[in-house]
């Protein structure tokens, strides 16, 4: 082999290195960052202090009571939700655009969102607590999900083609009862609250409620974490998983699983936010190019840092609320455009 | 290396119950050697492949490696002897070719691990021995037809198999990268690793093929050395074209070196008054063996006109000719109908109408046969004693494909009860023709002419 490139390629591996440790370390700065950011204004000093306080008791009794619980009770499940979410979507995006071959593919593509979205729609429309809806809209994600793959099973050709179809007709069943639910909600009372939670938001989050979305998440993206090179051969389709050794069924339907846990998790506490899942994985693969290896790292980075960066423009820009889902649409479109029409190669 | 061969025995495979797409094949293949698949589209190559990959599993017999089912081999086991290349397709995403090579690391890696610095080097290498270490931070996707293939070739050497199944890996190469993949799929022979190779290049396998399967339909229609077996007439039976083989020189028209494709010629069949004409010429080598014409061109281009001509001159000379020919029935300048007409008693009954609403048991698109008058001509077809000439107008897709009309004009053919048979056809049918008839002689063109 030349010398030169022996010489270029610790360099490249190198550069690779810093880029994809630094967008690992990104969701973590713009964690701390987006804490100090709010009505009411707190330096980061003070923010870290108020975070170690905890443990500390005397570190941070300079600074008012009402602005330690602000930190700890509000800004801070806000933010860890955003981060987590973000996250979430990150990686089930990009692991489902490997194993449906498709880079035009999101968390959505199996109906989850769609599901939950009817799940969270029904239990307001009854009054349900805010954990009711929760756990509804989880429940009928993992349904719409599991309709979609049973429906799928009737087939017995190309069963990913299948499943993809099936996925767009459960979500549009779906979609139509929750559009039945809307209107025998009542106008002025259960239509908002349900318009409000398709349009997404982190706002009612608590330390309570993020627990099964930390369990998911974070269960789900270490499992992702591992089989992340195992991604690279299921893109290559069936045939060639199986002539290298994987068994690409098996494979696919656990990681439908886990996909399908996370999504449900996050959407059940966050409201549909879309485009994440789809935007980020183009953006990761700009970054550091389609090998899997790399890219879901740094879409879990990049996911958790862009949903932290939405959801402070949507609690800051104005003095009431911008919905995520619709912040999310507006930013991530454009970024989209941006994005298609710079990757070279394919996509 | 280790002497890994990989046997095929009687295996069957079919997608949907009932229609078998490969019947009772088998093989043997021995460490270093390359073994060619040839036969036409659809005969089964592909499904071979995948069965000897064990991506498919027979639905009956067994793939054996080193004597041991394949099927007690588990998935990574399998990997590691066995490795596959598929048709050249472009992935979803452009992974760079030492990503791609890379892959073929998984049957040696854990559940969850990924490539050490050991595999890293081992791709190197590997692509380095298909002479790609320049390429192997460009994507995939960006290369062309005949690196691509030898990425995947390197993604089988890094695999370590000691057998590489490739489908087509020639096809849509310009000739000089069909030569680079071929010569490095050689070279790699003399480490002990073995190929089986589809392909439509017959040419190919004469030059670097040990064994050729020839397939069709399914089934194996030949097995052997290529210099044995690939000749004018296995060809036409496979493919259904015309062929003729050029030999190695001084060899005495023993070694072939290429086979190449003849056009049917448009040969001038002439008049049998002239002694000098082409029929005339078909006549006196009847008196070895029977022989075949096959008369083709397109509608309209004096077939039926030819053989009627045909008769009547052979008829004046004393032959005994006998058959069926299928006039047209014409009304105002269209075709509305075929009669057909015993060449012998001139007995003539109407054969098929334009379809109507109507249907009866045997139809095509277009015609709607008479039972009646189909039994009639099979009949006289059936009991035609042996003679100098048989004249069948026309053989079309309903004998040729779906084995109804005529048949008894296709065994009586088959039987080769006379001197010269002239079978009217449509050129579509041609390949179908020579396939079951590799001899015959081919008349086409524009008929009125001569």
């Amino acid at each position: 082999m030349p010398p030169s490139a022996n010489m270029s390629n610790p360099g490249l591996q190198l550069s690779k290195k810093i880029i994809i440790g630094s967008l690992i370390i990104l969701p973590v700065v713009l964690f701390l960052l987006s804490l100090t950011l709010g009505r009411y204004q707190l330096g980061p000093f003070g923010v870290v202090r108020v975070l170690l306080s905890p443990l500390f008791t005397d570190l941070a009794n300079d600074i008012p009571e009402v602005a330690q619980r602000l930190i700890l009770r509000v800004r801070l499940p806000r933010i860890l939700a955003a981060l987590l979410v973000g996250a979430s979507y990150g990686a089930t995006g990009t692991a489902l655009q490997a194993i449906f071959k498709n880079p035009l593919v999101d968390s959505n593509i199996l109906g989850v969102t769609t599901g939950a979205g009817f799940g969270a729609a029904l239990a307001l429309l009854w009054m349900g607590s805010q954990w009711q809806v929760q756990i509804s809209a989880f429940v009928f994600g993992l349904v719409a999900v599991s309709l979609a793959f049973l429906g799928s099973r009737l087939y017995k050709t190309t069963p990913l083609l299948v499943l993809t179809l099936m996925g767009i007709l459960v979500g549009s069943l779906f979609s139509s009862l929750t559009s039945l639910l809307k209107y025998v909600a009542d106008p002025l009372d259960t239509l908002p609250s349900i318009t409000f939670w398709l349009l997404g938001s982190l706002t009612s989050i608590t330390w309570g409620r993020m627990l099964p979305l930390m369990i998911f998440t974070i269960g789900g993206l270490v499992f992702l974490w591992l089989i992340r090179w195992r991604l690279n051969i299921l893109s290559l389709g069936d045939d060639e998983a199986k002539s290298l050794g994987v068994d690409p069924t098996t494979m696919k339907i656990v990681i439908i699983v886990c996909t399908t846990l996370m999504t449900a998790a996050a959407v059940s506490v966050s409201g549909v936010i879309g485009w994440v899942g789809l935007v980020i994985p183009h953006a990761g693969r700009l970054i550091v190019g389609p090998d899997h290896k790399h890219l879901l790292p740094v879409t879990i980075g990049l996911g958790a840092s862009f949903l932290i960066l939405v959801d402070d423009v949507a609690r800051t820009l104005l003095p009431g609320e911008i919905p995520l889902g619709v912040l999310t649409g507006l930013i991530g479109v454009p970024i989209l455009m941006v994005l298609l029409r710079r990757s070279r190669t394919g996509w | 290396m280790v002497i890994v061969e990989l046997a095929a025995k009687h295996i069957s495979y079919s997608y949907t119950p009932g229609k078998t797409v490969l019947h009772d094949v088998s093989l043997t293949l021995k460490s270093g050697e390359i073994l060619y698949l040839l036969g036409p589209n659809g005969g089964g190559k592909t499904t071979l492949l995948s069965c000897l990959a064990g991506l498919l599993q027979p639905k009956s017999g067994n793939v054996y490696l080193d004597d041991q089912p394949l099927g007690q081999y588990s998935a990574a086991e399998r990997a590691q002897q066995i490795g596959f290349t598929p048709q050249i397709h472009v992935p979803a995403f452009g992974y760079t070719v030492k990503e791609m090579a890379l892959m073929g690391r998984a049957p040696h890696l854990k559940w969850l691990a990924t490539p050490s610095e050991k595999d890293n080097r081992i791709v190197e290498e590997s692509l380095e021995q298909v002479g790609l270490s320049e390429l192997k931070d460009r994507s995939y996707t960006e290369i062309s037809g005949g690196e691509r293939q030898l990425v995947l070739i390197a993604r089988g050497l890094a695999q370590r198999c000691s057998i590489l199944l490739m489908d087509e890996p020639t096809a849509h190469l310009d000739l000089s990268n069909q030569y680079r993949v071929l010569e490095i799929i050689q070279n790699l022979t003399r480490q002990g690793l073995s190929f089986i190779v589809s392909s439509h290049a017959p040419n190919d396998a004469l030059a670097y093929a040990d064994q050729v399967l020839l397939l069709n339909g399914g089934w194996v229609t030949d097995y052997g050395k290529p210099t044995v077996i690939l000749n004018e007439t296995s060809l036409s039976a496979v493919y259904g074209i015309q062929s003729e083989v050029i030999y190695e020189p001084n060899s005495n028209g023993k070694i072939p070196r290429a086979v190449v494709h003849r056009r049917p010629s448009a040969i001038d069949p002439g008049s049998l008054d002239d002694p000098n004409s082409t029929l005339n010429k078909v006549f006196e080598m009847s008196i070895e063996t029977p022989q075949i014409i096959v008369v083709t061109g397109l509608s309209g281009a004096g077939k039926t006109t030819f053989c009627m001509e045909l008769a009547r001159v052979a008829r004046n000379q004393g032959k005994a000719v006998r058959g069926i020919i299928s006039p047209g029935i014409y009304k105002d300048g269209e075709k509305i109908g075929i009669s057909i007409r015993d060449l012998e008693t001139g007995d003539e009954k109407q054969l098929a109408t334009l379809r109507g609403n109507n249907t009866s048991e045997i139809s095509t698109p277009r015609w709607q046969f008479n039972d009646e008058s189909l039994t009639w001509a099979n009949r006289i077809l059936g009991k035609i004693e042996p003679g100098d000439l048989v004249i069948i107008d026309e053989l079309g897709p309903l004998e040729f494909l779906r084995g109804e009309g005529l048949v008894a004009g296709l065994s009586l053919i088959d039987s080769g009860q006379f001197r010269v048979a002239c079978a009217v056809v449509r050129s579509s049918l041609l390949p179908k023709v020579l396939q079951r008839w590799p001899k015959s002689i081919v008349i086409s063109g524009n008929l009125e002419k001569s």
